[in-house]
């Protein structure tokens, strides 16, 4: 043969290798498992037969009629003729006719796990762990490519962003799929994150299908840290999503899953505090303020006496209802929050803003009345471990008292206690 | 690993400031110790706000593949 004679031109190649086939081959009955199903604006329908090992490329004229809606994953029969599109270089089945067959294999594979899984107690909701009210770091395995990284980060930022993101990111289609999502797990177990997604955006049972891979079940059942799964839209179902933790219904509420208050709402709860704080203080100005003023007037020790009794079931009562979580406390302050409309808010900062200003002004008047003023004119207070002893209480032989002078205390032991007549003021 | 000091406490923050609620309302403590963690509170209170509200999130890329695998159309 001589190359400058006998040379051919690309379209005589493919002409002959377009002979070859469809004369040695010509009509098929083919089945496999439809997907890339699409349907142009022209009327066309082009899609991928496919099974576990091979895929060929098909396309269904307009003109042919078509009994039912095909959709990604079915498992179908076609029949057509084999030849080539000789623009793409490529061998494709020009279909006749299309009808499903059967249920598709990975709908039976997927059920066939999910049973076994759920038998070995996997599922069981009493393994499932909770999330962190407060995670300081949070491991997202995705695509760097999806929308799905962008959803997760962009809502964590908005919610709460006094938190680091550890991303790993990781093949989330495809054949090499699940062995990523397991490597991908293990790093983010060595990061010590508090808590981790994984997860991508919608698509076909098949392009999902590494969540239904049990390597990927069973890294998700053998993680040392929380997981969310967080695959596809509402209606897609995982075997990763029944094993996880969490199952979110999209990477956005896995997002908001693991930023469970807003840094908002815990500045209103700081707020919150920082109210009741200055409520607490100025009331405790005011009794003491209430106390100086019965000294000066005389009913001091008696009223003092029923003020401590009066405390001390005050403090019995608010020890019974403290002991709630810190959860309950921080709900709690938030429905409060929640409850006041904007006027009400303003309202109260404005009566805080004067009580602020009034312990200010009780405070410098405290100092200058001293509660201990009757000491300067002789009288000596008495009193144990701190309590002192007021008109109705009676004095103990062999207690340990102080007594307190102006200038100086004394520690003494009460040797003996005589009665005496009530002595009249 | 990198923690960031500030957030590692915010669950401990919470619970420092609920203390601090407790003890005042309680109305144990002396007028002096009341106003000493009232000031205590004041101020852990408003630095953990500024914190929360000037928090910028931080990203920590780890390697991996970069790209998923491509699928043919």
């Amino acid at each position: 043969m001589n190359p400058e004679t006998d040379s051919q031109t690309v379209s005589q190649l493919t002409y002959h290798i377009r002979t070859l086939l469809e004369d040695g081959i010509g009509n098929v009955f083919v089945t496999g498992e439809l997907s890339n199903y699409k349907q142009h604006s022209s009327g066309h329908r082009y899609f991928t037969l496919k099974d576990s090992d091979a895929q060929i490329s098909c396309v269904m004229w307009r003109s042919r009629t078509l009994g039912f809606q095909p959709e990604d994953g079915m498992k179908v029969l076609i029949t057509g003729k084999l030849t080539v599109y000789p623009q793409h270089g490529k061998y494709q089945i020009d279909c006749t006719s299309l009808r499903p067959h059967g249920v598709g294999d990975l709908h039976a594979a997927f059920e066939a796990l999910k049973k076994k899984l759920s038998a070995l107690g996997w599922f069981d909701t009493d393994r499932k762990r909770s999330l962190p009210d407060f995670p300081r770091s949070v491991g997202i395995a995705t695509s760097a490519t999806g929308a799905a990284l962008h959803d997760m980060i962009s809502t964590i930022g908005r919610r709460f962003p006094a938190v680091q993101v550890v991303f790993r990111p990781t093949v989330v289609q495809g054949n090499n799929a699940s062995a990523d999502i397991v490597q991908a797990i293990k790093d983010l177990e060595r990061q010590q994150v508090d808590v981790i997604i994984i997860g991508r955006g919608g698509g076909s049972l098949e392009d999902l299908w590494c969540f239904n891979e049990e390597n990927v079940a069973r890294a998700v059942f053998e993680s040392s840290i929380p997981i969310i799964s967080a695959v596809g839209h509402e209606t897609d179902f995982t075997i990763s999503d029944f094993v996880a933790d969490y199952r979110a219904a999209t990477p956005t509420a896995a997002a908001e899953a693991v930023t469970p208050y807003t840094v908002r709402e815990i500045a209103s709860v700081l707020r919150g505090y920082q109210d009741s704080f200055t409520t607490s203080i100025t009331l405790s100005v005011e009794a003491l303020q209430d106390t100086v003023e019965m000294f000066l007037d005389g009913r001091a020790l008696r009223r003092i006496i029923e003020r401590l009794n009066n405390r001390v079931q005050r403090v019995d009562e608010l020890e019974e209802k403290i002991g709630a979580g810190l959860r309950k406390q921080i709900q709690k302050r938030l429905n409060i929050l929640e409850s006041f409309s904007q006027t009400s808010l303003l309202h109260i900062r404005h009566s805080i803003q004067r009580t602020a200003s009034k312990v200010e002004h009780l405070t410098a008047l405290l100092q200058s009345h001293h509660p201990l003023t009757p000491l300067r004119k002789g009288f000596a207070i008495i009193s144990s471990n701190g309590v002192v002893y007021g008109a109705k209480t009676n004095l103990v032989p062999g207690t340990e008292v102080t007594i307190m002078r102006q200038h100086e205390t004394a520690d003494a032991t009460i040797h003996t206690v005589n009665k005496t007549e009530t002595i009249s003021e | 690993m990198a923690k960031t000091k500030e957030t590692t406490s915010i669950e401990a923050q919470l619970k420092r400031l609920e203390e601090i609620a407790n003890s005042l309302d309680r109305g144990e403590l002396t007028i002096d110790e009341q106003l000493k963690i009232y000031e205590e509170g004041m101020q852990l209170a408003n630095a953990s706000r500024e914190y929360l509200l000037s928090a910028e999130l931080k990203i920590k890329e780890l390697g991996g593949v970069s790209e998923d695998e491509s699928v043919e159309d």
